[in-house]
């Protein structure tokens, strides 16, 4: 992969748990290749299951990969140096509930290579800026999920890293607490870090990545800018409108010339047809009718679409390869390591 | 350094805000008061009596809080995913595993100098000497702890804290018969040679925790008894040495197994 400016970088990743007694081999991860580039925010998107976590846990050396690589920074996950630079939120984050939140970031800062004294400083200044400068003295044992995950971006943080990865950070979270932490990591890219997300929540993504890769069991299934991956086409258009009742039959018929039936929600009615070639043929039809159009919605396809699309079509590398030379920052060499991962036999020995 | 530091005073913050640890300290006080109760009852033993009750208290109750925190000290971590936050800090796993065992002994430490001291507040009361030789009782039962600390330690580093008790016990148990388990290794040597290399082999294997078994028979002001025998410092640093030996291997062994597992 071309790509030297990258500060997270995994190739052709695959692993491979041996579980219990019986030494049972489930595969996490079958073939997962992505970068992410200084600066950006990456989304890692994918449903439950599909390897983001085993991704991410190798990355920092919480697994063992069987075969491929993760780096940070360049290095690889054993090297405390890449450590040093990136923090880490894990998923569903769950900490010493003995301490209060001050007791445990300064104990975080200190094993960061933080003074003492400058751990203490940069915990109140996280305390503040994650919004639990009240409770930051209290157990933690008394906290909610969505305290708890604030407390979880604040020790991710305490070393004021240049790379921020949070696995699943929005889960759990009301809200307001989506869209505070959503705009701290807005803050942290204009600081110029680079910040990756996973998520299986697509519409905060969505909002937030200049990049994604979607991961679909355990397979890079499509990486690029979201608008490359996107179609940005209308893929179909509803139309709510509410009509007097002397005027139903004749309106019906109208529509009718159209190749368009309605259905009767109460009061209301709504048609929907492919693409958006006829709105402005059913809203004169509608409005000459003296019918309320109450709204037109255009629906693009959603990355919900894409990843249900990318699910339900796995083994379609060739539109996944189509897909990939569509976003262009995305190299040749992926699908081709995916069409020789296809032939691997599944229960290959760790 | 500074890092296992780090670790090992939050493991010990841990346990001082446990108040389970706080009952089992306050029961094994009281047994060692108790003692002064149970030794006025004899009439001529009254010295020994009183002793070995207190000492029996202080050692018991030490290995079972060591065996207590040890089996949970790595497994909880993983149960609670705490490990999921501090693996990806800048640290080695190895400093990990050396700070929580740093921690408990830390703890253990103050749990054992508590204890010692209601001893020689007891032995005082009684109008008795034992100065030097209960400073060398009170070495010789951390030392044991902390082989049997070191064991719980190992096993928590890849089994559930039930299985985990059970076998630093039962090696606790057997490292305290080593020199029983060689003796009827001995007498059957000829009857069954198979048994005999067998209990021989395990009495070889596990650490002889009959060292650092220190009764109240015979004490003097001066020295304590091991097996019978009178001791002075020179044995009791031997044993350390035998006892750090020992948990080196334990601690080599458990950083080992902990650095190859995947936090899944």
């Amino acid at each position: 992969m071309n790509a030297p400016s990258a500060v997270i970088r995994v190739e052709k990743l695959q692993k491979t748990y041996v579980l219990g007694f019986f030494r049972k081999k489930v595969r996490a991860v079958e073939d997962v290749s992505l970068h992410v580039e200084r600066g950006e925010i990456f989304g890692l998107l994918g449903p439950n299951g599909a390897g983001k976590t085993t991704t991410i846990k190798c990355l920092f050396g919480l697994v063992r990969p069987t075969s491929g690589k993760a780096e940070l920074l360049g290095m690889p996950a054993s090297d405390i140096r890449g450590k040093r630079r990136v923090g880490y939120l894990p998923e569903a984050p769950y900490f010493y509930d003995y301490l209060t939140a001050r007791e445990f970031l300064v104990f975080i800062g200190e094993l960061c290579d933080l003074s003492r004294k400058k751990a203490h400083a940069r915990a109140a200044e996280l305390l503040e800026r994650v919004d639990l400068k009240d409770a930051a003295d209290m157990a933690m044992r008394r906290y909610s999920k969505g305290m708890l995950q604030r407390v979880g971006v604040a020790q991710a943080l305490i070393h004021d890293p240049e790379v921020v990865v949070l696995d699943e950070p929005l889960s759990g979270l009301d809200p307001l607490g989506r869209k505070q932490l959503r705009e701290l990591i807005s803050e942290l890219r204009a600081e110029g870090k680079t910040v990756m997300i996973s998520s299986h929540i697509l519409s905060d993504v969505e909002l937030l990545a200049d990049r994604v890769a979607i991961l679909v069991r355990g397979r890079t299934a499509a990486t690029g800018r979201l608008d490359a991956l996107l179609d940005t086409r209308v893929m179909s258009t509803e139309v709510v409108f509410s009509a007097a009742e002397d005027k139903l039959e004749v309106l019906r018929g109208a529509l009718d010339g159209l190749g368009l039936a309605s259905e009767q929600h109460g009061e209301t009615f709504a048609l929907s047809f492919d693409g958006d070639d006829k709105t402005d043929a059913v809203v004169d039809v509608l409005r000459a009718h003296d019918a309320h159009v109450i709204s037109v919605t255009p629906r693009k396809e959603s990355l919900e679409d894409v990843v249900v699309r990318r699910a339900q079509a796995p083994s379609d590398t060739d539109d996944a390869a189509k897909d990939e030379a569509k976003a262009k920052d995305e190299p040749k060499d992926e699908a081709k390591a995916k069409d020789e991962a296809k032939d691997e036999p599944k229960d290959e020995p760790s | 350094m500074r890092k296992i530091l780090v670790i090992a005073l939050n493991t010990f913050r841990e346990a001082a805000r446990n108040k389970v640890l706080y009952s089992l300290l306050f029961f094994a006080v009281v047994v060692i008061v108790g003692s002064l109760a149970f030794g006025s009852l004899s009439v001529r033993d009254e010295r020994r009596l009183m002793l070995d009750l207190g000492l029996g208290g202080m050692s018991i109750f030490s290995v079972v809080i060591a065996i207590f925190i040890g089996v949970n000290l790595l497994y909880k971590e993983l149960e609670r995913k705490t490990v999921y936050t501090l693996i990806p800090k800048p640290i080695h796993r190895f400093q990990f595993v050396l700070g929580k065992f740093a921690g408990l002994v830390l703890t253990l430490v103050l749990q054992i100098l508590v204890m010692a001291l209601t001893l020689f507040v007891v032995v005082k009361l009684k109008e008795e000497h034992v100065g030097k030789a209960l400073m060398m009782m009170t070495v010789l039962v951390f030392l044991e702890v902390l082989v049997v600390t070191a064991i719980a330690v190992l096993f928590s580093s890849f089994s559930t804290p039930f299985l985990s008790g059970f076998f630093t016990a039962g090696l606790f148990l057997l490292g305290r018969s080593v020199p029983d388990l060689r003796a009827v290794a001995g007498k059957l040597g000829g009857e069954q040679p198979v048994l005999a290399t067998l209990l021989d082999s395990i009495s070889r294997v596990v650490p002889n925790l009959r060292y650092f078994y220190v009764s109240g028979t015979e004490v003097s002001g001066q020295h304590v008894s091991v097996s019978g025998v009178f001791v002075d410092w020179t044995y009791v640093g031997s044993a350390a040495l035998y006892a750090l030996l020992y948990v080196s291997l334990l601690l080599i062994l458990a950083v080992g197994l902990f650095s190859r597992r995947d936090f899944v």
